[in-house]
């Protein structure tokens, strides 16, 4: 069954509040009644347009953010867990695990290492060609 | 022996609205971002699920990155009037990506239409690249 124009704009609705709110505790309920959708209705819709359910959309942002934040010096790692909606370190640092492939911990070594590298040799992130093409000593 | 694209180009009239769009609209992910000594800006982005491929947003418009005012004009010429094609992105839901899109003001030269090939819109990014925004067929 085709979904209309207008049936599109309810999920996404409620797909535009998930990404304001993916940080505070919001359930199926709260985001259908957004979409002004049942929530029976929504999750099959959503699921069906996005490939992925509410829950694992929300997932997915939250460990966007925390990979964002663990990038930051300012917030420890249960901080930044409370800050992007996990009730548990515990299961932010097991999702995080299985979302990314390492922990939150061993994350965030890695992108500092990444980052001294770009302070300490901004042009080694540059294809020579490029370098060769510009008048880089300008 | 060549087996994969690491980089592209992306060549737009103003780098930061550029980021705006791709990067806090469309929701790309910056690889780098570095300014060198001279004013040179170095900006990579990568698609969502796509990391492994950087796109170098740069504008074509300076001096030191083409000395030749004719060649700095004709490339300033073309992205005024939008007349960069950027390829094509992939979308898996071509209308409800169009709806979300337009609710954040972003211009579209048409609207998801059904072609043979699957479902397509044509977006611009408002800095001088129009794209094709595509669900496949059988999605």
């Amino acid at each position: 069954m085709n979904i209309t124009p207008s049936v599109y704009r309810k999920i996404v609705a409620g797909k535009l509040y998930m990404d304001l709110n993916f940080h505070e505790s919001i359930d199926l309920d709260s985001i259908s009644r957004k979409a002004c959708i049942s929530r029976f209705h929504f999750h099959r819709l959503f699921t069906r347009t996005y490939n992925k359910t509410p829950h694992q959309y929300l997932t997915r942002k939250r460990i966007t953010l925390a990979c964002e934040l663990l990038a930051e010096d300012g917030l420890s790692i249960s901080e930044i867990c409370n800050s992007v909606g996990f009730a548990s370190i515990g299961s932010f640092s097991a999702l995080f695990k299985k979302e990314i492939g390492i922990a939150p911990r061993g994350y965030r070594h890695i992108v500092w290492l990444k980052k001294e590298k770009a302070r300490q040799s901004p042009v080694s992130f540059i294809p020579h060609c490029f370098i060769d093409s510009f008048t880089m000593s300008q | 022996m060549i087996t994969k694209l690491s980089h592209t180009t992306l060549f737009v009239l103003d780098q930061n609205k550029a980021y705006d769009f791709y990067v806090k609209t469309l929701g790309f992910k910056v690889h780098t971002d570095a300014t060198m000594e001279n004013g040179f800006r170095w900006l990579t982005i990568t698609a969502p699920e796509q990391p492994e491929l950087e796109i170098a947003i740069l504008t074509p418009l300076n001096s030191f990155m083409y000395p030749d005012e004719e060649v700095r004009n004709a490339f300033k010429l073309l992205l005024e009037k939008g007349a960069m094609g950027g390829g094509v992105m992939y979308t898996p839901n071509c209308q409800a990506t169009y709806e979300e899109l337009k609710s954040k003001g972003v211009i579209f030269k048409s609207p998801p239409k059904d072609q043979f090939y699957g479902i397509e819109a044509v977006v611009t990014d408002g800095c001088g690249n129009w794209f094709s925004m595509t669900q496949p067929k059988d999605q």
